[in-house]
């Protein structure tokens, strides 16, 4: 099998497994309990923190661990606004993660003033547009770092800028599910991340908050994570997650290269084919683990069918959005609509994919568009 | 408190000397519904009675009863000795969980004696346990037209005392018309199709054709899903899953691109005739609706018809969409039929199939390639799932 839906999920590292398992059945203890075995685990924990925070290069008091990206986004979305008063403007771009826009629209039904910024054919957000959008009152800028179906990276240094000058009590929450260990990281208020893209076990993630942004938190009880986040401490999944950052950490140009060769050598191959289109940015100038490309004449799921038959791991989408029938929101809100909307896969790497995986896809992907495209609409 | 399932049925009292067929038939599916729930079947006369069912599960059978075709209603009632003290006692108990205080009930006692011998008649019955009520209830008063609470009594065996009429699917019992087979695609129509044949008494077996590997496992799941809840009111389904990618694939190749439709729709049609034969069907069932899609144009039809010499029974043939649509989320397939993948009819078609087919152009189209081998292979190559 040659697995190329890494943005969906990726396989857990074995040494991120091991982390994990060790404190399922060794260290299995309450972190919040007196004795010291709890002790020693609630130890472990904050020390994981603390190196996490040193790779985010930012404060552990600044860290909340949450069950993943989408708890993150709600906790940073809602959270920061319920600390404030009043309703006031929220900007999301066009192509935002569900978690991120159902979040907006229920703000929306709350009498919030939501508005959504435009992106390029690339996929990145229109800086002009968003500088015309931000007003007085806006109170929170939502935009994801990197797109998770095409890769687009956006100026989250230049949007944050604009914010400060023009709207300077708006906060910045960044959706970094897809950046984080990807992408240098980059000023903003709130930033969201989540273990399973990175090779860490699911159902963790962490949310940065800014020292002096405040949020109220949603998950009430116990007071963990300084009330921030209630909930007994997922100590497996923190330990998990802090094995798979310190693997990245220890080889991240490598990782990076690899994962970078991969997306170009497929990406080569597969831009020789005959009615092939890519979406998003120029291959070499986005993220390096995500590739989107149309096969025109194909739709895109009986593509994916058939790559799946051959143990191609593709996907045509989001996996968050696999199951809602109707028109591709991203790629409509890029200008890309018709048939190269419906011919569009997307292929995502992790950086143990190689250039030969690369290689066979592309062949199975030649061979199945043959036969398809004998079969197409006449 | 004994609590029994009055459960009455519908056409089958308009049956003369066969009508205990159909009534052995309704027990065995009123048997098969209750599955773990248990409960003994006495047949009344019009009536069935349940007992057996502790109180706890009276609802959850209810529910399941209510999807049983052939059903016209069902009450919990409570059973009791006809005595009248004891009658009394027992309405009274159930009035008491009905009444709420401080607010005003209009009430009336409906009362049905098939033991003549009691001592006192229907009227007579209802008159004085309303006079009883009115007593011990202040708050009530008598409604002959318009009641809230419909207090019925009925003297048979025992005192049967009930508030509360569900009802039933109605139809006739599944397996006493036959059996036909259910053409289903996964798609809204069809399992309505399905149900609706199914409450005439036909038992179905379903056949569904894939394009694996250009359709999902998720699309195999769903029709699977599809075929277990039409079998809460149809009983157990015999589904089989047809694999018709090498011949669409050969359809496309060979023939003319707009009869591709058509011609799919015939040798659908030729393999469900071979499995429904093979399974003792003397039927096959459609969803197809006049004039919905190419492939159902009355000459499409006729077209598709020609290729089969069984009935081909289209219960929707007059039915408009929203029509159907509404039927398929009363009975619980609408939010399935809708999950979004490609079917094999999705897979490869054409721009613009014929409208107005010509049936001798496509005996010509069909002959010009032997499909035979093929059908052979697919209907060789059938899974087969038993579902329900």
């Amino acid at each position: 099998m040659i697995y190329f839906d890494n943005s969906a999920t990726t396989a857990v590292l074995p040494a991120s497994a091991e982390a994990a398992r060790r404190y399922m059945t060794d260290i299995y203890f309450n972190p919040a309990a007196a004795y010291s075995p709890a002790v020693a685990a609630d130890r472990d924990v904050l020390a994981a923190k603390g190196r996490l925070a040193h790779t985010m290069n930012v404060e552990a008091s600044e860290l909340i661990f949450t069950a993943g990206g989408t708890e993150s986004n709600n906790t940073a979305i809602f959270g920061s606004l319920a600390a404030r008063r009043g309703t006031g403007r929220v900007i999301i771009s066009a192509v935002e993660h569900p978690s991120v826009t159902e979040p907006a629209a229920s703000l929306s039904e709350r009498g919030y003033d939501v508005v959504t910024v435009g992106v390029d054919a690339s996929g990145a957000v229109r800086l002009d547009e968003l500088k015309s959008l931000l007003t007085p009152d806006t109170l929170l800028v939502s935009i994801m770092h990197v797109n998770n179906e095409v890769g687009s990276i956006n100026d989250i240094a230049a949007i944050y800028a604009a914010m400060r000058k023009q709207s300077p009590s708006s906060l910045l929450h960044v959706d970094g599910v897809q950046a984080f260990m990807k992408e240098p990281s980059v000023p903003c208020d709130m930033y969201s991340i989540s273990g399973h893209k990175l090779h860490a076990p699911k159902g963790i993630g962490a949310l940065y908050v800014k020292s002096g942004v405040r949020i109220k938190p949603y998950l009430m009880g116990g007071g963990q994570e300084g009330g921030m986040r209630s909930g007994t401490t997922n100590v497996p999944g923190i330990m998990g997650l802090d094995a798979a950052v310190a693997d990245y950490a220890a080889h991240i140009s490598e990782y990076h290269a690899n994962t970078r060769a991969v997306k170009m050598r497929l990406y080569s191959n597969l831009s020789r084919l005959r009615d092939v289109r890519l979406n998003g940015p120029a291959a070499d100038a986005g993220a390096a683990h995500i590739l989107n490309m149309s096969f025109l004449g194909v739709r895109g799921e009986v593509l994916l069918n058939a790559l799946s038959e051959r143990g191609l791991c593709v996907s045509t989408g989001s996996a968050c959005a696999a199951h809602k029938k109707g028109k591709n929101r991203i790629l409509t809100a890029m200008g890309i609509t018709g048939d190269r909307q419906e011919g569009a896969i997307r292929f995502s790497f992790c950086p143990f994919n190689t250039v030969s995986e690369a290689d066979t896809a592309a062949q199975i992907i030649e061979d199945q568009l043959l036969i398809l495209r004998r079969f197409r609409r006449r | 408190m004994e609590w029994v399932l009055l459960v009455r049925y519908g056409e089958i009292h308009l049956k003369g000397l066969n009508r205990p067929y159909f009534e052995r038939a309704l027990v065995d599916n009123i048997r098969r519904a209750l599955g773990s729930l248990g409960g003994k079947i006495t047949r009344g006369t019009g009536r069935m009675i349940v007992t057996g069912i502790g109180e706890s599960d009276l609802s959850a059978a209810c529910d399941r009863l209510s999807r049983v075709f052939g059903i016209h209603s069902i009450s919990p009632a409570v059973a009791a000795d006809k005595a009248w003290d004891n009658v009394v006692r027992h309405a009274a108990e159930l009035m008491n969980k009905l009444v709420v205080d401080g607010q005003e009930h209009s009430f009336k006692v409906f009362a049905r004696r098939s033991d003549k011998t009691y001592f006192i008649n229907s009227e007579g019955i209802g008159r004085e346990l309303g006079h009883e009520m009115l007593e011990r209830f202040p708050s009530l008063h008598v409604d002959l037209h318009k009641p809230e609470i419909k207090l019925c009594v009925e003297i048979r065996d025992r005192a049967y005392i009930y508030c509360t009429e569900i009802p039933g699917s109605k139809g006739m019992p599944t397996g006493t018309a036959g059996r036909a087979a259910l053409l289903l695609s996964g798609g809204i129509d069809s399992p309505v199709a399905g149900y609706m044949m199914a409450k005439r008494g036909l038992s179905l077996i379903a056949v569904h054709f894939y394009s694996y590997p250009y359709t999902s496992e998720r699309a195999r799941d769903k029709v699977v899903e599809l075929t277990r809840l039409v079998s809460c009111y149809a009983g157990e389904i015999r589904l089989f899953l047809v694999p018709f990618t090498d011949i669409q694939m050969t359809i496309y190749e060979k023939c003319p691109p707009k009869e591709t439709t058509i011609l799919m729709r015939r040798l659908m049609m030729k393999i469900a005739e071979r499995i429904a034969a093979s399974e003792g069907a003397m039927a096959l069932i459609t969803g197809e609706s006049l004039g919905q899609v190419a492939s159902q144009t009355l000459e499409s039809l006729v077209v598709t018809d020609n290729a089969v010499s069984m009935p081909v029974f289209r219960p929707l043939i007059g039915f408009d969409k929203e029509d159907i649509t509404a039927m398929a989320r009363n009975i619980g397939t609408f939010e399935t039929s809708i999950l979004p993948y490609e079917d094999c009819c999705t897979v490869f078609v054409p721009k613009h199939p014929v409208t107005k087919p010509v049936l001798s152009d496509l005996i010509a189209s069909e002959a010009s390639t032997d499909f035979s081998g093929m059908m052979d292979k697919a209907i060789a190559d059938t899974e087969l799932m038993v579902i329900g």
